[in-house]
């Protein structure tokens, strides 16, 4: 394991726009290889193409219609766009969705952070590390199911815990203040080992003789975090953001079988309100216009990730 | 060029394991010697047994028609059914429900069943008043009905005893929205704080509540079958101008908002939950758990409260009697036939034996639901009575004059339910005046029917 | 300042790293001897590690405590640590093993569950997509990584879009499809939408490739060692980590998934154990769900892929670091 090792890590989050640039002065292959790369492309676009790209065709088409799932669609132009804009119900479900994006992926990340370091610097354990990836095993409509058993006001657990130390009980649940920080909870529950996981993969990689260096130059281990660790991640970091991100903002499952969206669309999120818009009332046309707008939020979200990730790569590789 | 191909093989390497694993199955459910397998969706896995006699008895009598019995969970049963119809794949026969049912007629899903009613002389005088008027809009029948159910005071027996109250005293409740009449009375009496005080105790501290009196169910849509919709039945509120098929709400009737108030007056003495420290869990649970004395409970529910794993011991009482009477909700399912089936006449004839008195009897026998036929009542309240059980409460209400209303059925169910149900939440938790959330929503659920 | 305390690993079964495989060549421990000293900031490093600990495995025992109840005691014992009368009824009627009548008085619904079908079925279901997907996003990640061919950042940019595309969009669509190739109830067609690409595993993948050591290819090239066969029996021995990462992740999605297989795979022979467990949710609107059979369930779904883990659990991570193999 050599020095050049840090430097063959992997360039930033490398997004859509970022090849490997040809590194000067090595031995190159043929500059084109594009016979072999689209055979090694073939099952992977086919995938693409018959499952996401003619699906999302269909579906931005839906967008312009009045389709009901029931009867033949009928083009309708941008309307179902206009009418989106003047819909309460769904800038209340941005807002929803917003506040759990940002209490969830915050609290979820710096745990898995946080724990992905002390795994890295104090322990190995391969059972430790399994018990933390427990929760993200559990099937999710029993995440939701057994938290709602652990939160309830009057028969679960938590409260009772509460209770006796004299805290009182709370409508964790039921509260419209209390019902989305608590299903971020129940989520970041579910995922963080898993996300501590994927960092952890990632300090892995990171050379050790950074460390030991450092630690010879008498860096202490928040110092060595913050100068090693952290901008090494960076890659692996942006990688699981954006990956997060994108989950967190079509947040479903756990809505669906504890709040189902109440109390008062405190929990409405915006995945919800595309379900219910297609599924419950039968508006697939205008479900398909607020999926489209999601998908460029995201798209919008994800690119500035990624400039913002890759702006900063250079830090220390 | 070996290479080349070698290549090209393995690239579609992917693609042709996942091909060599498709079985030659298909979707054709008519077999060779001409049996027909009717596909027939439900979602109640407790009424699956049930359907399961009946298939069997039908195909006994039909022995070239098989029926496929599949029960999906409640959570996904729509949804699966939709994507089925959208994709030309559902089933022959489902069982349907009021508030989904407008949107797959209007769509043109379900079978219009009046034609092979005339045709076949069918009687449908035999089923519980007001059971096949939800079915039938301008003149189209989209169903036939299977069962009902209606709705009744659940309580814990030996908390109201400690209380001094007994069955007797519960046979005759009255009710109105100014003082609560007896209900208030005896809801009162069961809420027990942590020092064992009950709620007419001058002492009741409501802030540390053990047995709360009554539960209110405070997710029930736009329909309040399980409570704020028989009070305000009672107190003479109607949902609609007509019901079924009315275009005009009236969610602002002072009579449902007087209701309405009279639920949160219940919360601030502390004879109920607060809605934001109910329990998610459910009303049963917490009923079962000895933390609540009464709640209302539609028939659809007794085996929650008397089956064998139950450690309370409940028992039924009548609704209350208010101001215009003593009325229950009576709801019913029905049997609908997709539009598109290829075997309508099979489906037919599957669906009318269902609504037959010999399926409806089998039905009786499990003790699980009331079939939609009077002449089946008795048989099910024999059944029930031998797992030792009195249910008649239920069917008293559907049977007594004026005993029952039906829920309001019109178009768009399904939007309105989460409009009126988020006005209901945002009044009892005091974000809004229940005046100006009812005024707001009725507006909003009327504009939708325009 | 090394050497001196704790210099043995913790005995968890780290130490052995042996069974990782050639290609991962020299690991350095990172738990040298520079870090063993107990200081107050480990001993607080480990009490944070062992808070967490229990803030996840808690619910998990939760789960099992409440499937070890019997339904009778669910509610009146809701709080207590242990169950009061634990019983073993509920995993035995989840597995099949009761009769109906008992079933029905363990508080379940009475009907049949094949578990080891379903287990069975679950298995092949997720065993085809995590084996297929792998190999097939790892060729695509491959060739974002290292092949040139024009168009090469604008098709990766358009396939890693698909992350973006709502599951409302492919939902129905992508069921129309499998029925019109006649592929309802069948492995294929639950397995298609999946087993070729995710874009989340061509992402993954393709970052991994793309931090591994170009010499060692080089030197391939300089065999006359074509672009497949440097792919295969260069680079995805190298890969080990990254290939058992996704696979693993890949399984546990699988498993876990639900709507999809339940749409497409509601035949008893194809049923997995997700649909299957799914008679333990509430049926309808107004009864509750069989509480202990359901958590009886889910514990009994988690076993296989947590035994799964902790088998490949040893190689997954410590082979990741395979920058340095050779």
């Amino acid at each position: 394991m050599g020095a050049n090792t840090a430097v063959a890590r992997p360039r930033g989050p490398a997004g859509p726009a970022s090849g490997e640039a040809p590194a000067p002065g090595r031995a190159r292959r043929a500059p084109d290889d594009r016979k072999a790369a689209w055979l090694f492309l073939a099952p992977a676009l086919l995938g693409f193409a018959l499952f996401y790209a003619y699906p999302t065709v269909r579906g931005v088409y839906y967008s312009l219609t009045d389709y009901n799932l029931l009867a033949a669609p009928n083009f309708t132009g941008a309307e179902n766009y206009q009418q989106l804009v003047t819909d309460d119900q769904f800038w209340n479900a941005l807002k929803v969705t917003g506040y759990y994006v940002v209490v969830n992926i915050g609290s979820q990340t710096l745990l898995a952070l946080l724990l992905a370091a002390l795994m890295h610097r104090l322990t190995r354990s391969v059972v430790l590390r399994a018990m933390l990836l427990v929760p993200w095993l559990v099937p999710n409509v029993t995440v939701g199911l057994l938290w709602m058993w652990l939160l309830d006001t009057n028969l679960g657990f938590v409260n009772h815990i509460l209770n006796t130390l004299g805290l009182g009980t709370t409508g964790f649940l039921s509260s419209p203040d209390w019902a989305m920080p608590s299903i971020a909870a129940v989520n970041a529950w579910a995922y963080t080992g898993y996300t501590a996981l994927l960092l952890y993969a990632g300090m892995v990689q990171i050379p050790q003789y950074l460390y030991e260096s450092a630690s010879l130059d008498g860096a202490g281990e928040i110092r060595m975090f913050t100068r090693i660790t952290l901008p090494l991640l960076r890659p692996v970091l942006a990688l699981v953001l954006v990956v997060s991100l994108i989950g967190s903002f079509q947040i479903f499952d756990t809505i669906a079988v504890t709040t189902q969206g109440g109390p008062v669309g405190a929990t409405r999120v915006i995945y919800f309100y595309i379900y219910e818009q297609a599924f419950t009332y039968f508006h697939m046309g205008y479900a398909s216009a607020v999926a489209v707008v999601l998908a460029l939020i995201l798209g919008v979200l994800t690119a500035v990730q990624m400039r913002l990730l890759r702006a900063s790569r250079s830090d220390l590789a | 060029m070996r290479s080349l191909r070698v290549r090209a093989g393995a690239a579609l390497l992917c693609l042709a394991a996942s091909a060599s694993l498709v079985s030659c199955g298909g979707s054709d459910d008519t077999a060779a010697d001409g049996t027909v397998t009717l596909d027939y969706w439900l979602w109640d896995d407790r009424q699956l047994p049930a359907y399961e006699d009946c298939a069997a008895a039908f195909h006994e009598d039909n022995p070239k028609i098989k029926i496929k019995i599949t029960q999906t969970a409640w959570l996904q049963y729509w949804q699966n059914l939709t994507t089925q119809l959208v994709s030309g794949e559902a089933p022959d026969v489902w069982v349907n429900q009021t508030t989904y049912s407008p949107t797959y007629a209007t769509g043109g899903q379900i079978l219009d069943l009046q034609p092979l009613v005339e045709r076949d002389d069918v009687d449908l005088s035999g089923y519980q008043p007001g059971l096949t008027e939800p079915w039938v809009k301008d003149g189209k029948r989209y169903g036939l009905p299977k069962d009902w159910d209606t709705v009744a005071v659940v309580y814990n027996t030996d908390m109201l005893e400690k209380q001094g109250v007994d069955a007797a005293d519960l046979q005759n409740l009255t009710w109105n929205p100014t003082d609560g009449g007896t209900m208030e009375e005896v809801v009162a009496r069961a809420t027990v704080d942590t020092k064992g005080r009950n709620g007419l105790d001058p002492d009741f501290d409501k802030k540390h509540v053990a047995v709360y009196g009554y539960l209110p169910e405070w997710e029930d849509a736009s329909q309040g079958q399980n409570g704020w919709g028989e009070f305000a039945a009672i107190n003479g509120f109607q949902y609609l101008d007509k019901n079924p098929w009315g275009t005009e709400y009236r969610f602002d009737d002072p009579k449902l908002i007087e209701t309405l108030d009279w639920y949160k007056h219940l919360i601030d003495k502390g004879y109920a939950p607060s809605l934001a420290q109910k329990s998610e869990l459910g009303n049963t649970e917490l009923l079962s758990a000895g933390k609540a004395a009464m709640t209302l409970a539609g028939s659809y529910s007794i085996s929650s409260y008397t089956g064998q794993n139950a450690r309370q011991d409940f028992d039924f009482a009548p609704l209350p009697t208010g101001p215009a009477g003593r009325k229950s909700a009576i709801n019913g399912l029905s049997d609908a036939i997709w539009a598109g089936t290829p075997h309508k006449e099979e489906a037919w004839k599957w669906v009318k034996f269902l609504g037959s008195a010999e399926c409806q009897d089998l039905v009786a026998e499990r003790a699980v639901v009331f079939p939609a036929l009077t002449s089946s009542t008795e048989k099910t309240l024999a059944a029930y009575r031998a797992k030792g059980e009195d249910v008649s409460v239920f069917t008293d209400a559907a049977a007594a004059k004026d005993g029952t209303f039906l829920l309001p059925i019109t178009e768009r169910g399904t939007e309105i339910g989460p409009i009126v149900q988020d006005a209901i939440q945002s009044a009892i938790l005091g974000q809004t005046s229940t005046e100006e959330a009812m005024r707001t929503a009725n507006d909003k659920v009327n504009a939708l029917l325009e | 300042m090394t050497q001196t305390l704790t210099g043995t690993e913790s005995g968890t079964g780290t130490g052995t790293g042996t069974g990782v495989g050639a290609g991962t060549g020299t690991r350095t421990r990172p738990g040298a001897a520079a870090r063993k000293r107990l200081t107050p900031g480990r001993i607080v490093a480990w009490a944070v590690l062992a808070a967490a600990l229990v803030a996840t495995v808690f619910p998990f025992y939760w789960m099992v405590r409440t499937a070890l109840t019997p339904a009778a005691d669910l509610y009146s014992d809701s709080t207590s640590l242990v169950p009061q009368h634990p019983t073993m009824v509920n995993f035995l009627r989840v597995m099949g093993l009761t009769s109906q009548e008992e079933a029905v008085a363990a508080g379940g619904s009475g009907a049949q569950v094949d578990f080891l079908r379903y287990l069975l079925n679950s298995v092949v279901y997720s065993g085809l997509i995590a084996v297929l997907q792998t190999l097939c996003c790892a060729m695509a990640g491959y060739a974002f990584a290292r092949l040139r061919f024009p168009g090469r950042d604008a098709v990766f940019g358009v396939l890693i879009a698909a992350l973006m595309v709502p599951p409302i969009f492919t939902l129905m669509p992508n069921f129309v499809l499998v029925k019109d190739l006649g592929w309802l109830n069948t492995f294929a067609g639950m397995v298609a939408p999946t087993v070729l690409m995710t874009p989340f595993a061509v992402f993954f993948l393709r970052q991994f490739f793309l931090s591994i050591p170009r010499e060692v290819e080089e030197a391939a090239i300089l065999d006359g060692v074509g672009a497949w066969g440097l792919f295969w029996r260069v680079v995805l021995p190298m890969s080990r980590g990254p290939l058992l990462t996704i696979g693993l992740t890949t399984t546990v999605w699988a498993w876990k998934d639900y709507l999809w297989p339940l749409l497409t795979g509601r035949d008893e022979e194809v049923r997995v154990l997700t649909v299957a467990l799914g008679i333990f949710q509430q049926q309808s609107p107004n009864t509750s769900p069989d509480w202990t059979g359901l958590m009886a369930g889910s514990t009994l779904s988690v076993l296989p892929v947590l035994v799964l883990l902790i088998l490949l659990g040893r190689r997954l991570v410590e082979s990741l670091n395979f920058t340095g193999g050779k």
